[in-house]
């Protein structure tokens, strides 16, 4: 009885340092050293940034989809267009400021389309088509 | 027009005998360079100033902003054999639409009502498949306007209706019968009135009845009320109908001289879905443009761009329209020439 004892006492002490438990288990078993309340906070904390950053970018990666597909198609013609006939506007008057001096280029042309209130006097029918 | 919708409002809960009927493809080309409607001409008699105009007009501002999105390609070749008549060419190219060739005619009579209204107008379309659609717009006197208008297939009519169109000083009455069939007794009956109230307020109603085999019951008569609103360069208008549970919204304003803003929205509480459009068109001058976009709550976008071609009487369209939902991409290049 006294051997089986013994042996039982050597398995114990046997036991104690080769527990079937892996690192991952061993590392959480630390976490026992924290209350409760902190390991939840920590947990929901850690989860919910998680979460958040991934949302996050899920919702920046589609609104500039969605920005930049619908600015082209929607935006895009009319910046084009305005731009095209400023610069149509300008290159007239230059013309015109070489053909007769600078003093005729100041009447008339308006730059831009889109905020023509600086200019209250209507520009002069000039026919710029044939 | 105000029937097409009212026909749609049954749609929900009812099968149409035959579907509603659109007015051909290039009356808009030439309706809008054709006379605009008495109630857009500013003072050439007290009639036309003070009437609210039609009742199926009633959005009709708003709609006007809405860019008419296509897809592929469409050259319209429009040509005038003479001031009264008018041949037009179209030949639609697509993936999604079965292509076609359509052959279209305008004949516009010699009554002259004002100086730029001249009736009557015979409007006809017809397909390469022998679709055809015809119309007959007709002031048999000045104040009473007829307008028929039939659809047909190769080996039927599709349907037909006929509306009569009272303006009197105030007020405009009109009355349309369609799809009538006296075999099976079934057809669409719509009465509207629109009356001004002060001078920017108009209130009108709608009643139709419509008979049929496929409707639950025999009949089903909906009664629907609409308001106009206008402002210096603002307009609300609005159609409610209690019964069948919708409501129509628009909104327009005249934000700049040359940008236009709209807002649309469509409810149906029968269908449980409603749609919130936002509409804009932006005009430039200089560089003879219009562009016209929109705005879907339904995360759909669409725009046309309109360029005159200065020295030829050309127009070139280009389209774009995307639903970002089902991630879909459409466009479309057309051709106006003459």
């Amino acid at each position: 009885m006294a051997d089986f004892n013994q042996l039982r006492a050597i398995e114990d002490d046997e036991d104690e340092f080769n527990e079937d438990e892996s690192i991952s288990e061993r590392l959480i078993g630390l976490t026992e050293m924290f209350p409760e309340t902190v390991r939840k906070v920590c947990s929901y904390t850690g989860s919910f940034l998680g979460t958040a950053t991934k949302t996050g970018i899920w919702l920046v990666r589609n609104a500039l989809w969605i920005a930049s597909s619908s600015a082209v198609i929607l935006v895009m013609p009319v910046v084009f267009e305005s731009e095209r006939a400023q610069q149509q506007e300008e290159h007239l008057q230059q013309q015109r400021q070489i053909l007769l001096g600078p003093n005729a280029a100041v009447s008339g042309s308006s730059s831009g389309n889109l905020l023509p209130g600086m200019n209250m006097v209507p520009p002069p029918p000039m026919s710029q088509r044939p | 027009m105000g029937n097409v919708s009212a026909a749609e409002s049954t749609k929900s809960h009812v099968d149409l005998p035959s579907p509603p009927l659109p007015l051909p493809p290039h009356a808009p080309e030439t309706t809008r360079s054709l006379p605009k409607g008495a109630s857009q001409l500013t003072g050439s008699t007290d009639v036309q100033v003070v009437n609210p105009g039609l009742y199926e007009d009633l959005h009709k501002q708003t709609k006007e902003l809405f860019p008419q999105v296509f897809e592929g390609a469409k050259v319209i070749v429009a040509k005038g054999l003479s001031s009264h008549f008018q041949i037009s060419h179209t030949i639609m190219l697509s993936t999604f639409t079965p292509s076609v060739y359509r052959f279209g005619t305008t004949y516009i009579g010699t009554k002259q009502i004002s100086p730029t209204e001249v009736f009557p107008v015979l409007l006809g379309d017809i397909d390469s498949s022998g679709n055809m659609n015809a119309n007959i717009i007709h002031a048999i006197t000045d104040r009473l306007r007829g307008k028929l208008v039939a659809q047909f297939q190769p080996n039927k009519c599709l349907g037909h209706q006929l509306s009569m169109d009272y303006k009197g000083d105030d007020y405009t009455a009109s009355l349309t019968v369609g799809n009538v069939d006296p075999i099976y007794l079934s057809g669409l009956l719509v009465g509207h009135y629109l009356q001004r109230i002060t001078s920017s307020l108009a209130l009108g109603a709608e009643i139709m009845y419509q008979r049929g085999q496929q409707i639950p019951g025999g009949e089903i008569a909906i009664m629907s009320l609409a308001g106009r609103w206008s402002g210096n360069k603002w307009q609300l208008s609005a159609n409610l109908s209690p019964m069948a549970g919708n409501l129509h919204t628009c909104f327009y304003q005249r934000v700049h001289e040359y940008l236009q803003v709209g807002v649309e929205l469509e409810t149906s509480i029968r269908m449980a879905e409603s749609t919130a459009t936002v509409a804009y068109q932006i005009d430039i001058p200089k560089a003879d443009v219009t562009f016209r976009g929109q705005l879907d709550s339904n995360w759909c976008i669409g725009a046309v761009l309109e360029k005159k071609l200065a020295p030829f009487p050309f127009t070139l369209s280009l389209s774009g329209y995307a639903n970002h939902v089902k991630s879909q991409y459409r466009f479309g290049i057309g051709m106006i020439i003459g």
